[in-house]
């Protein structure tokens, strides 16, 4: 079913019609916001702050057939927000927990570090490269839909994808990229 | 081609179905007020949207009628009944109406008897 149709479901309540908004968009929401903040946790909570407040505001999407690309903007405005605030409060360093309860703590364990140092390394990019590299990479998109979604064009998506790439190579090495890659 | 990306699987929140599952289910329920608030705001427009055009036709008939039976009231009757009926309604008497519609000027006797009997 196409986002315009969900989108106009959605504005009348349909349940059903909201979560199939979330469960196709949740990973790119979560890699914008993921490239805002620099950890899964609170990545997670911009993320459902963000699906609220879209639902808040549906009444405003002019092209239904866009959400995505509205979608983004609140979710990197949330993201934005809540990193500000952290940094305020400073309540909550940042931190690279797992986000999941261990089920099998050496496989967790293992997961965890490997999450805590792609963080880190995502850290030494800047937010426009993590968030190309995240939505590319780990999202699955495309160019065209990345350079839709975050009004940039294609060729400095494909620029930024490069540059990401390189200094993630850089940062975790090719043996441990290597090494993950085959799990 | 040689497919160069980057392996973020361990970071990919829909990997663990089960957990995935729990974070679209604590997104729902929160949204659940919301969306609870929107069927119903729906549901008003509807009704509002199915008792309109009945109301609009019952509307128009009742205009019709309306004009219609106006329009036959007030070419049934001639002038004079129209002048007379309006001097009764505001109680002025009869006969001074007549001599204001005639612009025929009464005595001061004939005005004094008039008055007198409607006293």
């Amino acid at each position: 079913m196409s986002d315009a149709l969900l989108v106009e479901r959605a504005r009348r309540g349909d349940a059903a019609a909201f979560e199939s908004l979330v469960r196709q968009h949740y990973r790119a929401a979560y890699s914008v916001a993921l490239a805002v903040l620099g950890n899964g946790m609170d990545a997670e909570d911009a993320c459902q702050d963000a699906f609220i407040k879209a639902l808040e505001r549906l009444d405003e999407v002019r092209k239904p057939e866009r959400f995505v690309a509205w979608l983004m903007q609140i979710v990197r405005n949330r993201a934005r927000n809540l990193r500000n605030y952290r940094r305020v409060r400073n309540a909550k360093p940042l931190e690279t927990v797992a986000a999941a309860g261990p089920s099998n703590p050496g496989a967790d364990a293992e997961r965890s570090e490997l999450r805590g140092r792609l963080e880190t390394a995502l850290g030494d990019l800047s937010e426009i490269q993590r968030e190309v590299v995240l939505l590319h990479d780990l999202h699955g998109w495309k160019h065209g839909e990345i350079a839709g979604a975050l009004d940039i064009s294609n060729g400095m998506s494909r620029q930024h994808l490069y540059n990401a790439r390189k200094l993630l190579r850089e940062r975790l090495g090719v043996s441990t990229l290597e090494e993950y890659s085959n799990d | 081609m040689i497919d160069d990306r980057i392996d973020f699987s361990s970071l990919d929140p829909t990997e663990d179905r089960e957990r995935f599952d729990d974070i679209v289910h604590s997104i729902t329920e929160a949204a659940a007020g919301q969306l609870a608030a929107r069927r119903a705001r729906a549901d008003v427009f509807a009704q509002l949207t199915s008792w309109w055009r009945p109301l609009l036709a019952a509307a128009v008939i009742t205009g019709i009628v309306s004009i219609g039976a106006l329009a036959r009231s007030q070419t049934a009757t001639t002038p004079a009944e129209t002048e007379i009926g309006l001097a009764e309604a505001i109680g002025v008497p009869e006969q001074i109406a007549d001599w204001v519609w005639s612009e025929e000027a009464p005595s001061a006797a004939e005005l004094l008897v008039v008055l007198e009997e409607e006293g």
